[in-house]
């Protein structure tokens, strides 16, 4: 009767350390992810967009996949500083393939191409025009001084 | 539509490359000469203008937008090795200035959107301008969508085959999202525009419009 007593305080005490084994706990650390926003040319954000990160640790397999949310943003907590790749692909062939810098304190500055919103949708194009007009304009000085040489 | 950086593996992005660097050596010998000087100016205004309408997004159902092309013009007024040449040099501003696309994928999308593309559309307007000139200019843009947009997705649907790490959507989705909207928005825009573009060139009396 004693035994089957203590067996029986022995097994209510394991029952809190069997119930802690299955408790999911967190902690909660500000400033640690780096979060990455990606949007079109014109500042439409890339919503629900499939994405992979790589990391600089182990560039051969993805380190985390997902879909970005619907004002285009995804994150993740890096393990390891370096250079993390960011790669988001749309079925239709949009997307981005980009890096992002990731310091020891986990701090990130992007890396790569950054594309413009807000006022670069008009500086953009007109930019890109001055370009081509000025590439343009020496073609024809060129192909006019051969002319008259010639 | 064109396919940025690191999407696409060096088994196609050299072999793109190879095609088409030979292609604008020849094309720029051939039409951006001496004898070129009267033509460039036209040349260029217009590759501007396809550098502007690629870079204005048309927003689309599902988070998604596209884009013109705007070198089918080109390929009508001047050739497709022209239109070949200028989007060549659309797509280098864009990779360079503002990190869309990409040099890897050069020769990729040259090829698509500056070559196939209006090529085709080139073909449609020789065989349909008797008939009607402006639904000859019509047809031909939107065929001239068409045949990049598929260009483009077959190549990442070839690209998916061969190593789903770089895109790793298969080739019927892929077709499914770029051709859809090609068939139904880029497609009928781009017509408008070359319409739209031709006219206003035949009332500035530009020579090669008229």
């Amino acid at each position: 009767m004693r035994s089957s007593f203590t067996v029986l305080v022995l097994l209510a005490g394991l029952v809190p350390a069997g119930a802690r084994a299955h408790e999911v706990l967190h902690d909660v650390e500000r400033g640690r992810a780096v979060a990455v926003r990606v949007y079109e040319s014109d500042g439409e954000a890339l919503a629900d967009a499939p994405f992979e990160v790589f990391s600089p640790s182990t560039p051969g397999a993805a380190y985390l996949a997902g879909r970005t949310d619907r004002a285009g943003w995804l994150a993740f907590v890096p393990d390891a500083p370096g250079r993390w790749r960011v790669k988001v692909v749309e079925a239709g062939g949009h997307g981005l393939d980009t890096t992002v810098e990731v310091a020891q304190a986990g701090a990130a500055a992007q890396g790569g191409a950054r594309a413009g919103g807000g006022a670069a949708f008009v500086l953009r194009p007109l930019l890109g025009a001055a370009v081509i007009a000025a590439v343009f304009g020496a073609l024809v000085l060129l192909a006019r001084r051969r002319s008259t040489s010639g | 539509m064109h396919v940025p950086d690191g999407f696409v593996s060096p088994q196609l992005t050299l072999p793109a490359l190879a095609v088409s660097a030979p292609l604008w050596a020849w094309a720029a010998r051939r039409h951006f000469g001496r004898s070129a000087a009267d033509s460039l100016p036209v040349v260029g205004a217009l590759t501007a203008v396809a550098f502007v309408v690629q870079s204005i997004m048309i927003p689309l159902p599902g988070g998604t937008s596209t884009h013109l092309l705007g070198v089918t013009l080109l390929a009508i007024l001047h050739g497709p090795l022209v239109a070949f040449v200028c989007e060549s040099l659309v797509l280098v501003v864009q990779a360079l200035f503002f990190g869309a696309g990409g040099f890897t994928v050069l020769g990729v999308n040259a090829l698509a959107m500056g070559l196939l593309g209006p090529l085709a559309g080139w073909l449609v307007h020789l065989a349909l301008r008797r008939a009607s000139p402006r639904g000859a200019a019509l047809v031909a843009a939107w065929v001239a969508v068409q045949v990049s947009t598929l260009a483009v997705a077959l190549v990442l649907g070839l690209q998916h085959r061969l190593s789903p790490a770089y895109f790793p959507t298969p080739l019927p989705v892929t077709l499914a999202a770029m051709m859809i909207p090609s068939l139904a928005v880029t497609g009928p825009a781009e017509g408008l525009y070359t319409l739209f573009a031709l006219s206003v060139l035949r009332r500035a009396k530009v020579r090669e419009a008229l």
